[in-house]
């Protein structure tokens, strides 16, 4: 019964002119993303090259990653040149794209189509599928056959699912083929793995606002109601609801500027400065004590830091759109606890080059080895965040249906 | 034919809206198979709440609703696999084409083994045109589309059909095909309850036709007995003595 009624949603939709304008208008939007964030992810690794510390050069500079291709995220912040001195780590702008109207508006990476453009698909797919059954009549005669309510919103759903699905990872498939095509843009195995996760991701998105369009559709009489009130619901959960965890957040955790850490790096740099004037302690143990204070001044930053940003995480899991970008800019490597990871990793590069200059008569040089930075294993994500985001995305999509299901069991077909 | 158990049957039937109107008040009815029963009656006397009842689209206040001996409210799957569905105003999927709505109408009824021969069988019985056969339903006529029902009941065969007003708004040809197409229901052994206006069809063939007026049948009589009187008088009688009442 569900696989006769899952047949007839994708038979209807293979006759429906708009399957086919809101897919032709997907593609286009993916491949052309593609082709967008694929240039710039070039341009960025020509910079990289460009800008790519000499062996001794006392810079740490991560690369471009290639997955940044279909979630940037803070890949552009995660690439940029630390310098390291002796007063700290100082950062330069690094590569920026060279796109610049990408400052102006959001990047359309893949992670972006997905979100604002293929959720907005997902609910004109669903918004009417209860409703126009009920408008046109179909669905009294639907029911007055042995198929049960749960089975016809199950086909429905599944009917639907499969005709976004396919096309959709149709048209990423064929942009991700070509892409393997450029020499520039290479996958390692465990790229791989994380592509087929955020590709897996999306398709969890798209199902959670089919089941929220089926969820109106059932809630309401009128397709053109059902309309009005998703459109309300898609802005608000796509683009108001992750805005407003940020900004509540900032009202309850109270950070340093970095105006305000750089004066007090100062600070401490004079005051070290004017101590080895006076000549009180050797120049090694002022500069282990600028590193030490810039380090605890930063660990204290950080730690405030992290404290705003887990917060406004979970203010802004409210809308499940923030856990669906958490959840892939982390899987992509791009994300806030990847940056975190990696400037970490910057701490402790810039320590160890310390040390070595201190012990070394020569102090730093060509012997230092240059940075190089390590991607936390996927497992590792995956249990840092990126698996309560999946699942808290699943349980949304699965309380959407269930809930639809509620509506559509006390819906007045006559 | 009387012994016969009844293939839809109504028992003590009520229905009260939320509203408060009380819709159906205390129906027994039972339709034979072989049986075409008509039920006659004004707007608003009761008549679709009685088929809404019978499929099971609103809960009944109190009183069952039977159909081949099994209650519509307690098992309400296994009780439809026995009923056709024919509304006043068959709306199918536009898009669709005339063997496609009926597949689809037909899997779900449950005949999933059915060929393209058995679709253009069905749609031939029911006089609709050849040409029309896989053309998209949006551009088929109420009578078409009526025919099209006609047809999706037809395969699915279930012993039992309900009716809804089928004949309005249909022109002179198509009506007299329709009540063709029932009477050969009637001789395959259907039981048969059709809710209707006309009061002529009705006549013409209702094996039994009854008389609805605010949720009551006030009146019953068999083809036999309405040889020798005068329906249309009757059904007048009943609803001046309605508007009298109401006066």
């Amino acid at each position: 019964m569900i696989g006769t009624i899952a047949r007839k949603e994708i038979l209807a939709n293979l006759l429906s002119y708009k399957f086919y304008v809101v897919i032709l208008l997907a593609a286009v939007l993916v491949g052309t993303s593609l082709f967008i964030m694929a240039r710039d992810f070039k341009d960025r690794q020509a910079d990289y090259g460009l800008i790519r510390p000499k062996p001794g050069e006392p810079i740490a500079v991560n690369p471009p990653n290639p997955l940044a291709v279909f979630a940037k995220g803070l890949d552009e912040s995660m690439a940029r040149s630390y310098e390291i001195g002796p007063t700290g780590i100082t950062v330069r702008a690094g590569q920026k794209s060279g796109n610049a109207v990408f400052a102006l508006f959001p990047t359309p990476d893949f992670l972006f189509i997905v979100r604002v453009v293929l959720s907005l698909v997902a609910l004109l797919f669903g918004f009417d599928q209860i409703s126009r059954e009920k408008e046109g009549g179909t669905l009294r005669l639907m029911l007055a056959n042995p198929a049960s309510r749960g089975a016809v919103l199950l086909g429905k759903w599944l009917g639907n699912f499969i005709s976004l699905a396919a096309p959709f990872l149709l048209v990423t498939g064929l942009g991700v083929a070509v892409l393997s095509l450029d020499p520039a843009i290479r996958f390692s195995p465990d790229q791989s793995l994380r592509l087929i996760l955020i590709l897996a991701l999306a398709l969890l998105y798209i199902a959670l606002f089919l089941s929220l369009g089926m969820l109106v559709s059932a809630l309401t009489r009128r397709a053109s109601s059902s309309l009005v009130i998703l459109l309300f619901a898609w802005a608000l959960l796509v683009f108001v609801l992750p805005n407003l965890g940020t900004l509540a957040a900032r009202q309850i955790v109270d950070v340093p500027s970095v105006r305000a850490l750089s004066e007090k790096r100062q600070q401490i740099w004079t005051r070290e400065i004017l101590l080895r004037i006076r000549g009180q302690g050797d120049w090694a143990s002022h500069v282990k004590a600028i590193s030490a204070e810039n380090d605890a001044l930063e660990a204290d930053y950080r730690l405030k830091f992290d404290r705003l940003v887990a917060l406004s995480k979970n203010i802004n899991r409210v809308s499940p759109v923030a856990s669906f970008v958490y959840a892939a800019t982390e899987i992509a490597g791009t994300g806030i606890g990847e940056e975190g990871a990696l400037k970490k990793e910057v701490v402790r590069y810039k320590n160890r080059l310390i040390d070595r200059s201190l012990a070394s008569p020569e102090g730093a040089g060509a012997g230092d080895p240059a940075f190089r930075y390590a991607y936390r294993p996927l497992d590792r994500v995956l249990a840092a965040g990126a698996l309560f985001d999946i699942a808290w995305l699943a349980a949304c999509g699965i309380l959407f249906f269930a809930l639809s299901y509620v509506a559509f069991v006390r819906y007045d077909v006559r | 034919m009387t012994d016969t158990p009844s293939i839809l049957k109504a028992e003590g039937l009520s229905k009260r809206y939320e509203d408060g109107v009380l819709a159906l008040d205390r129906l027994d009815l039972g339709v034979r198979p072989g049986e075409i029963y008509c039920l006659l009656g004004a707007n608003g006397a009761g008549k679709t709440t009685t088929i809404n009842l019978f499929l099971g689209f609103i809960p009944p206040t109190s009183g069952t609703c039977l159909i081949n001996g099994i209650d519509i409210t307690k098992d309400p799957l296994e009780a439809k696999k026995h009923v056709s569905f024919v509304s006043e105003n068959v709306m199918l999927y536009g898009n669709f084409t005339a063997r496609q709505n009926l597949d689809f109408f037909a899997r779900l009824g449950g005949k999933t083994v059915l060929t393209k021969a058995d679709y253009y069988q069905a749609m031939r019985r029911v006089s609709l045109q050849e040409k029309a056969f896989d053309q998209r339903v949006k551009n088929f006529s109420k009578g078409m589309r009526q025919k099209l029902g006609i047809a999706i009941a037809i395969v699915k065969d279930a012993p039992a059909v309900l009716l809804d007003e089928p004949t309005s708004g249909l022109d002179p040809k198509a009506a007299a095909e329709f009540l063709e197409t029932m009477a050969e229901m009637r001789t395959e052994g259907k039981a048969v309850l059709m809710s209707t206006h006309d009061i002529f069809r009705a006549k013409e063939i209702g094996d039994r036709v009854g008389i609805m007026r605010e949720g009551r049948l006030v009146m019953e009589r068999t083809r036999e007995e309405l040889r020798h009187e005068d329906l249309n008088r009757i059904y007048i009688d009943y609803m001046e003595s309605e508007g009298r009442a109401a006066a």
